[in-house]
């Protein structure tokens, strides 16, 4: 885990070398003309940052160094101390003595100064002008010259993301090259191009792996945060961190960045009670909130559970039927899991209060929406009276997903594995026609099921989404999805294997279709639709 | 070639040339002559367009808006889109949506002539400013090269064309060719997004 | 959630003084490493206070400063400056800066300083 002591020394590191290669080119030129302003205003400028930030982090050699130096060049830029030969061999050897310092840092061994340079130093920062007094000769604590460059570098993320997209187009090609060369049958070619899929698979693991950070970047920031908000909620609160040192993609980290605030925030406000009610229930009165995270093969699972009040799910079952979202009978036989689900309706809120951190018009469906933007999944799990437990469940990485392939009515299809819950194949008799819908147990468990042919193909006037007989075939192959705490299931003409793909998003006009998440190029070099698990869930709502 | 040793003063005014088998060629080679005739002409602003069938009429496309000709490669069906988006298309490795113009503008078929083949058609990728778009046709489009003073720029006998004006750039007359010249940009604009959501 | 603009040519303490104020809430709208990019983002973000290094490598502090007051004359500044600059930093208060923090500083410094601020 990288702490944020690890990263300020990085940092530091890294700018102060910059700096001392910028201070050798510049004393250089320096030397040339003597009287350049620019260039005596530069080198003025990195001393007092290097000097600056060597105290901040506490590398006191180093500041004191540079303080000698930037006194120096101080003088000599206010025509106090002249630019003489002697007067530049010293601070040569000064900024030497700087490189040395910077780079001991992260070795074990400790540098020492030559007192005779430091003597030097002082010597041309006191003695001003006057020249009588002798420089010592320094002896050169470094013969042998060694250029090093920083073995840190910083990089912009977007950078990161063209390497990404490259790699990606990389990828659908050699997935292309390999299923021409099992077509020509090869042998030469196939050895070739499996030798290809391996580099790329690593070259894909290794950008992947550059752009991940550790969670903990994000899970640091949160003590301070759930201080504030309960020091002004008047609520006592101890917050548990662990498995910061996960590790995931950071522009998912970005993403997720306000929902998570969002969801401690609602964590404080309403969900964990005021000290004196805890003391009521028999709960202790400090409030307890467990922020964690932990790998799940290819996602990443972060949990928020509080111990405060729960969510009373005859209250959101009152508000839901109040707002139409569901009717008063249907309601009542909904289970909890479901329930939940309308806490991300647009605008859905049982807060009655507005205060400073929470409520502020700012619903649970935007949480919902940064999620689905990434193709993650959000559940609830909640107990009256216990508490809640917000479980996010986020690809470790954006670009690369697994993904199950299939086809219908010839068109090849694809949807992500996050979002899948299982496959089945069933008998059309185990399928039952229950209003305009077709419902089937699936392992004790009641779930809708639709023929995906008809909600995408048949014309919307004529769709019967309930009707058995629109089924081709007697064994049905059906897909399990789970979106919102729902379960559905997508019956499909062909199911192929499971494949990682790489999503290319919709290019302009098409991407204000939300049926599709994008689109994959097969290794035949067809295009397969990605569909999007919740507007196909949605659209069926719509339709039903 | 004829016209080159035609215009040994080195101007290039209102030269037409004409790629693709058709008999047009012809008309429009003659009309350039005509134009050389006028000795303004050479000073006379080009345009260079690609001409395409739709329906019964001919329309044309600024060259510089096609970023190519193709033959139409398997194009992958969207369910769920409006009808005039006939799916998606690997082009060079970029997928680009496909449109018919017949359709997007509610312009009757004609049946083909006898010496165009059926089962192939062509593709003209136009490239807007963010992005590209494929337009299906069935003929081969051809290149024309014209004088802008054969464009008329405000056409007032268009009442029976379903295409909305704005996207109309100009009529180019050429000989007894009426060419409908179209702006894509002002076709792919947030209208036709918008149009696309709404289905 | 009070936007506050970084301007600071050392990435070091632009990456010091952005985990202090964002741990403490702030939201921090933009980092500049130099007086051009300072005058750019403090017009398009508009902040509710800025944090100004003054010795910047294109301007000066003070200009910026200016440069700043004088399209955004409400404009809450506080001064970063290191031990030495007491000059500088006379001039900046004059020019309408509303305070100073001296480098190195402790976190408990800067949240007071920004603090005391904001509230002004």
């Amino acid at each position: 885990m990288k702490s944020r002591e690890q990263e300020y020394k990085e940092i530091f590191i890294a700018e102060a070398l910059e700096y001392f290669d910028a201070l050798n080119r510049l004393i250089s030129e320096l030397e040339k003309k003597p009287q350049d302003d620019q260039v005596l205003a530069e080198i003025f400028r990195m001393l007092h940052n290097l000097k600056a930030n060597a105290k901040a982090i506490g590398y006191l050699q180093i500041s004191d160094v540079s303080h000698k130096l930037e006194t120096a060049f101080g003088l000599i830029r206010n025509k106090e101390l002249s630019f003489s030969d002697e007067v530049v061999g010293v601070l040569f050897d000064g900024i030497d003595l700087l490189g040395e310092l910077i780079k001991s840092i992260d070795s074990e061994q400790q540098v020492e100064i030559d007192p005779v340079l430091i003597r030097n130093l002082d010597i041309i920062v006191d003695s001003l002008s006057d020249s009588t007094v002798e420089l010592a000769k320094v002896q050169k604590f470094s013969t042998s010259r060694n250029l090093t460059l920083s073995d840190l570098i910083y990089i912009q993320v977007k950078k990161l993301d063209h390497l990404m997209n490259l790699v990606g187009e990389l990828i659908i090609d050699r997935d292309r090259i390999l299923s021409l060369s099992r077509e020509l049958d090869n042998d030469e070619l196939k050895m070739v191009s499996s030798h290809l899929y391996r580099i790329t698979e690593d070259l894909q693991y290794s950008v992947m792996d550059a752009r991940l950070v550790s969670i903990g970047t994000l899970f640091n920031k949160f003590p301070r945060v759930v201080r504030d908000i309960s020091s002004a909620e008047k609520k006592e609160v101890n917050l548990e961190l662990s498995g910061q040192d996960i590790q995931i993609d950071r522009n998912i980290l970005q993403i997720m960045t306000d929902s998570l605030l969002h969801l401690v925030r609602n964590a404080i406000t309403h969900g964990i009670e005021k000290p004196e009610l805890r003391a009521k229930a028999g709960k202790p009165k400090a409030g307890s909130l467990q922020l964690s995270a932990r790998s799940d093969r290819e996602s990443v699972i972060i949990t928020l559970t509080d111990d405060g009040k729960g969510i009373d799910v005859a209250k959101v079952k009152k508000a839901a039927v109040e707002r139409h979202l569901v009717a008063a009978d249907v309601a009542d036989s909904l289970p909890d899991s479901e329930v939940y689900s309308f806490l991300f309706e647009p605008g859905f809120s049982l807060a009655k209060e507005v205060t400073e951190f929470s409520g502020r018009g700012v619903g649970l469906d935007v949480v919902k929406n940064a999620i689905d933007s990434i193709g993650g999944r959000i559940r609830i799990e909640s107990e009256k009276g216990k508490g809640t437990s917000f479980i996010l469940q986020l690809p470790t990485s954006i670009a690369v997903k697994g993904a199950l392939l299939f086809e219908i009515d010839s068109i090849f299809y694809a949807i992500p594995l996050i979002h899948t819950d299982s496959v089945v194949a069933l008998d059309k008799d185990e399928l039952h026609e229950v209003g305009e819908v077709l419902v089937a147990d699936i392992k004790g468990e009641t779930v809708t099921v639709v023929y995906l042919d008809e909600l995408l193909n048949m014309e919307e006037s004529q769709m019967r989404l309930g009707d058995k007989t629109r089924l081709k075939g007697q064994v049905q192959n059906i897909i399990i999805v789970s979106y919102n705490n729902r379960k559905l299931g997508l019956i499909v003409d062909k199911l192929y294997r499971q494949q990682d793909i790489v999503v290319k998003p919709l290019s302009k006009p098409l991407d204000s279709i939300d049926l599709y998440g994008g689109v994959t190029l097969l290794g035949t070099g067809k295009v397969c639709l990605v569909l999007d698990v919740p507007a196909i869930t949605k659209y069926f709502v719509n339709k039903r | 070639m004829k016209e080159k040793t035609n215009k040994k003063e080195g101007t290039d005014a209102a030269e037409a040339t004409v790629s693709g088998p058709d008999k047009a060629a012809e008309t429009a080679l003659a009309s350039a002559k005509e134009g050389q005739a006028s000795p303004e002409a050479a000073k006379e602003e080009m345009i260079h367009l690609i001409v395409f069938k739709l329906g019964a009429e001919e329309y044309g496309i600024k060259i510089d808006q096609v970023k190519e000709v193709t033959v139409t490669p398997s194009v992958t069906r969207m369910p769920r889109t409006p009808d005039f988006i006939k799916g998606v298309a690997n082009i060079r490795g970029d997928i680009i949506a496909i449109m018919n113009l017949e359709e997007r503008f509610g312009i009757r078929s004609v049946p083909l002539a006898n010496d165009v083949n059926p089962h192939i058609t062509y593709t003209l990728v136009i490239e807007a400013k963010e992005y590209s778009i494929g337009v299906i046709v069935r003929e081969v489009p051809q290149s024309l090269n014209l004088s802008m003073t054969k464009i008329d720029k405000t056409p007032s006998f268009l009442q029976d064309i379903n295409i909305h004006e704005n996207y109309i750039e100009g009529i180019a007359k050429v000989n007894n060719r009426l060419i409908i010249v179209l702006d894509m940009y002002k076709i792919l604009t947030q209208d036709e997004i918008r149009e696309l959501k709404s289905n | 959630m009070k936007r506050i603009l970084i301007v600071d040519d050392s990435f070091y303490m632009r990456t010091m003084l952005k985990n202090m104020l964002t741990d403490a809430g702030y939201e921090i709208v933009g980092e500049a490493p130099n007086g051009q990019t300072a005058l750019e983002l403090a017009k398009e973000t508009n902040p509710d206070l800025i944090t100004l290094d003054v010795i910047l490598p294109d301007n000066t502090g003070l200009d910026v400063l200016k440069g700043i007051k004088a399209e955004q004359p409400d404009m809450k500044i506080v001064i970063v400056s290191a031990v030495g600059q007491e000059v500088i930093v006379n001039e900046a208060l004059e020019n309408g800066a509303l305070s100073y923090i001296v480098k190195p500083f402790s976190e408990e410094k800067v949240l007071e300083v920004v603090k005391k601020a904001l509230e002004e």
